[in-house]
């Protein structure tokens, strides 16, 4: 095991190696004096023409060769220094490190009540072929797979938001903002619910999950309904195999064979799927974060990049391949103590 | 099954029938908070740093200046942190012999900032919120330590011109050597005699410096101000929520900011963002204090600040975040939880007939326009096609022939843009003055959408050529502008009528990329551009007026109009835009800027579709707002108050 971790790990370098050319080669391919808008902050800077254009572009090495402009770049990751977002209005590492809380706290509350939803479902599903469950369960997940996120959230915000009031937008309500901007409550992680909890203060817990009740249950339905499909697929699939035909015949009991002998091998590739799901969220919800004015990685990386902020854009890829291959190290490592069958050479 | 279904039924129902009975009956939710919801994003807390609209929303309401608009009059000022308003009248304005100009400011004695300084243990200073002291504490201030005198105005202004980061403070720079130079690297290099501000020496610097100080001194308390030249638009800029905003000098030295002297402002000059000590931290004297401001969530909290110099605000914070979806900002209006939403045009007529909402008009500085650039820039450029007159393109200075600028300007057909589009809101937009300004006026000339005046131009055009073998070509309009989106979609109709073979594309960039191809360019990627640019004070002329903005050959428009547009504006309006700027006499200058605006109307420099008119939707219970069309719809949160209707 501790092979593959380390086989595994090896390979992170050169991922990020082939990543940071990639991304920084998309980059280069923007002309310098587009490249040059992530230095101005205002268009007086530009009053001087072309010769002002000129000098700026040199000034900031923009025009030299891409091997000097690529060394300079990574030279500054290598140092921490992911540049300056000027959406942000603070250095992209420190813009990335603050929002990442609310995401994950977001993303981790959708995520695995969505895949032990998603297994239970998949698995009621694949043992009820053609039947009313069966049915029953298949048009909620065609439902929720074939909803855009953001046809889904506008509907959750206008009923539970619009017209009932009960679960309005943004992370906290306004009195609850005040009390945790201020001196008495200690802010340990950035995540509302786990400072309020450590902070004792219940309140400020019961504000910050109705915020986000309404985008968890948005995030939830729409990733849970690809999980349960594949979780049925793979379900129906095992059913049929040679071993839980002698399962039954051993005269174990129904419930037995479906959770013990059946659901355990099922689970394979819904891990997969679950794996890139969870990346995926991890690496910004854009839509929901911004239909429900969460201020998370997803509605930061949305407005730096229809700022053009390159430096944001860059460091958020980067941070992005990072969890990806993260994520799927996880998996890879999960594989065995899932199957036993998959073994580690 | 059928329990689930039934139960299934049951929840739908249920469901619907709130939907039917749920609505959301909004009472002022938070009396004495106004939350304000837009779009934009505020860049610094340090005044002489910002220069855009958006960032005044803090030094407006945060810091004071010497002088305030009158309410909404644009020209016309009451004192603030001065006690007077400097005229001739009252002796405080002086012509000198040779042109220049003095003005005198007293100052208002005993303005308080935020933070007052008071002497702690060991004798070191500590500043502490004016509001948070017991009367026995106030007692203790450190004199000058968190009052603004004429020592704080002083260092302000000199240390925004110095410090030369945003073109706002620029333009105190241009004000101060009377438009001599642009910003203060050009009046080191100017009196050193060198070509790059790198060549300046120390003697230099400390040479620009003490040229500076002279221009402002205090004098028994007072701010004296004196300019070798007259400026017209010299009181307007003190005005202004950018680098005149007053600080406290003490303060600011004190948190690391610029020391005062003369042999150290070049280290303080053009700082990076974060290297700047008054990014996040204020000390302003104005009606609010900034509670906090978290620039990654894009939230202001402004509080009420008890000490101001006037009677505090009726308003005990003001919240201002950036939401930027929609539907967001309606649901949260419409609920009540917002007070102010920023409203896209195509849904301000549904926010009207809201319940519980007022939308106002704002009658804006500035108008609407199609600018028309020559050469365009001649790489990779899509917009022009090939790039020739074939029928496939257009050439790079195809707006450098008059009759295609006339003939483009007969082909749009104002009225129906005026009626349809902006729904007789506005009116049409006469040239780079609009309704307020001098050199405005109701009867000077206009185009009309004529296509037989177009055919005629489009046949002179290029020898007849144009008219043979027609065009294609793009304009670019900024991604959500939908008002100019559908003017440019008229056009396109009208000139296909003309001319089958004249093929005129809209094309819709987002904002960072219009940006990228247009103003940001000394020659366009595209012919044509939908725009809109307003003066930064009230007078037409002088570097920053309306009339210099679009038709001086060093103006902003001409800085992105090409090389043709320029040579154009220096031999036809350059004469007369320096004659008028060097008249003190508004009875003299005014025919001439009238002149000006008709000229451009002759040669169709631009075309001038509408005034601009934008609107403010909010809670019916917010009152108090003044619009000042200078300000650019920027709200001073002083006067607001929530008031049932």
């Amino acid at each position: 095991m501790l092979n593959l971790i380390l086989r595994r790990l090896s390979f992170l370098p050169v991922v990020f190696f082939a990543l940071s050319l990639m991304i920084f080669s998309l980059q280069m391919m923007l002309t310098p004096i587009q490249r040059l808008s992530a230095y101005i902050s205002n268009n007086a800077e530009l009053k001087g023409g072309r010769e002002q254009i000129a000098s700026l572009i040199e000034k900031h090495g923009l025009d030299d060769p891409f091997l000097v402009q690529y060394w300079g770049w990574l030279k500054n990751i290598f140092n921490g220094n992911l540049g300056w977002s000027e959406s942000a209005g603070a250095p992209v590492s420190e813009a990335l490190l603050t929002m990442f809380p609310a995401t994950a706290e977001l993303v981790i509350l959708a995520f695995i009540p969505g895949f032990l939803v998603a297994i239970w479902l998949g698995t009621k599903a694949g043992v009820n072929l053609n039947k009313p469950t069966d049915h029953t369960i298949r048009v909620f997940t065609i439902l929720g797979w074939s909803f855009p996120t953001f046809v889904f959230g506008l509907i959750m915000m206008l009923i539970f938001y619009g017209y009932l009031d009960w679960l309005p937008p943004g992370r906290l309500s306004q009195w609850a903002q005040s009390e945790v901007e201020s001196n008495n409550f200690i802010q340990y992680t950035g995540a509302h619910l786990l400072d309020s909890i450590i902070n004792w203060r219940w309140w400020i817990f019961l504000d910050a999950l109705r915020h986000m009740i309404a985008p968890i249950i948005t995030l939830m339905y729409v990733n849970l309904a690809s999980m349960t499909r594949v979780m049925r697929t793979s379900m129906l699939e095992t059913m049929r195999q040679d071993y839980i035909r002698t399962a039954r015949a051993k005269g174990l009991s129904e419930k037995i064979v479906q959770n013990t002998h059946a659901r355990r091998n099922a689970l394979l590739p819904v891990t997969t799927v679950a794996g890139m799901e969870l990346a995926y969220m991890l690496g910004g919800v854009v839509i929901t974060e911004t239909i429900f004015d969460y201020h998370g990685l997803g509605q930061f990386a949305a407005y730096a990049a229809s700022k053009l902020d390159f430096p944001a854009v860059l460091g958020f890829a980067l941070y992005f391949a990072l969890i990806l291959v993260t994520i799927n190290l996880i998996v890879d490592i999960l594989y065995p103590f899932i199957d036993p069958r998959v073994k580690v050479k | 099954m059928k329990n689930n279904l039934r139960n299934f039924f049951v929840i739908i129902t249920g469901i619907a029938v709130l939907l039917i009975s749920g609505t959301t009956y909004a009472t002022i939710k938070n009396p004495n908070t106004l939350v304000f919801l837009w779009t934009d994003s505020i860049g610094s807390l340090d005044p002489a740093y910002i220069g855009s609209t958006p960032s005044t929303y803090s030094s407006l309401n945060v810091y004071s200046r010497l002088l305030d608009f009158d309410g909404s009059n644009i020209s016309e000022f009451v004192p603030a942190l001065a006690s007077e308003v400097p005229s001739i009248a009252n002796g405080l304005t002086k012509e000198l012999p040779g042109g220049g100009v003095e003005y005198t400011f007293p100052m208002r004695s005993g303005v308080k900032t935020h933070k007052v300084g008071i002497k702690g243990s060991g004798g070191k200073i500590v500043w502490r919120y004016f509001d948070d002291l017991s009367k026995a504490e106030k007692a203790k201030i450190e004199p000058g330590y968190g009052e603004i005198t004429a020592e704080d105005a002083r260092y302000s202004l000199m240390r925004g011109i110095l410090q030369g980061q945003s073109w706002m403070a620029n333009a105190v720079t241009e004000m101060i050597t009377s438009g001599k130079y642009t910003n203060i690297e050009k009046w080191a290099m100017g009196l050193a005699g060198v070509e790059k501000f790198e060549d300046v020496s120390e003697k230099g610097l400390v040479a620009v410096y003490n040229d500076l100080a002279k221009k402002l001194k205090v004098v028994n308390g007072r701010l004296v101000m004196t300019l070798d030249k007259s400026f017209p638009a010299a009181l307007g800029i003190m005005a202004l929520p950018f680098a005149t905003s007053i600080i406290d000098m003490e303060w600011a030295k004190d948190v690391g900011d610029w020391p005062g002297t003369a042999s150290t402002w070049k280290k303080y000059h053009k700082p990076k963002k974060n290297d700047d000590p008054l990014y996040k931290q204020e000390n302003g004297s104005g009606p609010f204090m900034v509670e906090s401001w978290d620039t990654l969530t894009k939230k202001l909290t402004l509080k009420r600040f008890e000490g101001f110099f006037r009677k505090p605000a009726a308003l005990e914070r003001v919240v201002i975040r950036t939401v930027p979806e929609w539907t967001n900002r309606r649901l949260q209006l419409l609920s009540g939880d917002a007070d102010y939403a920023h409203t896209p045009p195509e849904f301000l007529e549904e926010m009207r007939a809201a319940k519980g909402i007022k939308v106002t008009n704002l009658e804006q500085v500035y108008g609407r326009g199609f600018f028309m650039g020559w050469p365009t820039s001649s790489i990779d450029n899509p917009a022009t096609g090939s790039g020739k007159l074939d029928g496939k393109g257009v050439p790079p200075n195809f707006f450098g022939d008059l009759d295609v600028r006339k003939g483009f300007n007969y082909a749009q057909n104002y009225d129906i843009i005026l009626e349809q589009v902006l729904l007789g809101l506005t009116v049409q937009s006469r040239g780079p003055t609009v309704k307020g300004l001098m050199g405005h006026r109701a009867d000077s000339p206009v185009y009309k959408y004529d296509p037989e005046k177009a055919t005629q131009h489009f046949k002179a055009a290029f020898g007849g050529k144009l008219w043979d073998v027609g065009f294609e070509m793009s304009m670019y309009v900024s991604e959500g502008r939908t008002r100019q989106i559908s003017a440019g979609s008229i056009l396109q109709q009208n000139l296909a009528r003309i001319n089958p073979k004249f093929r005129l594309k809209v094309q819709q960039l987002s904002s960072a990329s219009f940006r990228e191809k247009t103003y940001r360019l000394p020659n366009p990627e595209t012919p044509l551009a939908g725009m809109g640019w307003g003066p930064d004070y009230s007078d037409p002329g002088g570097p920053l007026g309306a009339a210099s903005y679009y038709l001086s050959s060093t103006g902003l428009v001409a800085g992105f109009s090409g090389d043709g547009y320029r040579a154009l504006m220096k031999e036809k309006f350059d004469p007369l835009l320096e004659k008028a700027w060097k008249l003190n006499d508004p009875a003299l200058r005014e025919p001439i800027y009238a002149k000006l605006q008709a000229m451009s109307h002759e040669y169709a420099t631009t075309q001038f579709l509408w005034e601009e008119i934008t609107q403010n939707v909010t809670r019916d219970w917010l009152k108090g707002y003044v619009h000042n069309k200078i300000l650019y719809g920027a709200w001073n949160f002083y006067p607001i108050y929530k008031e049932e209707p």
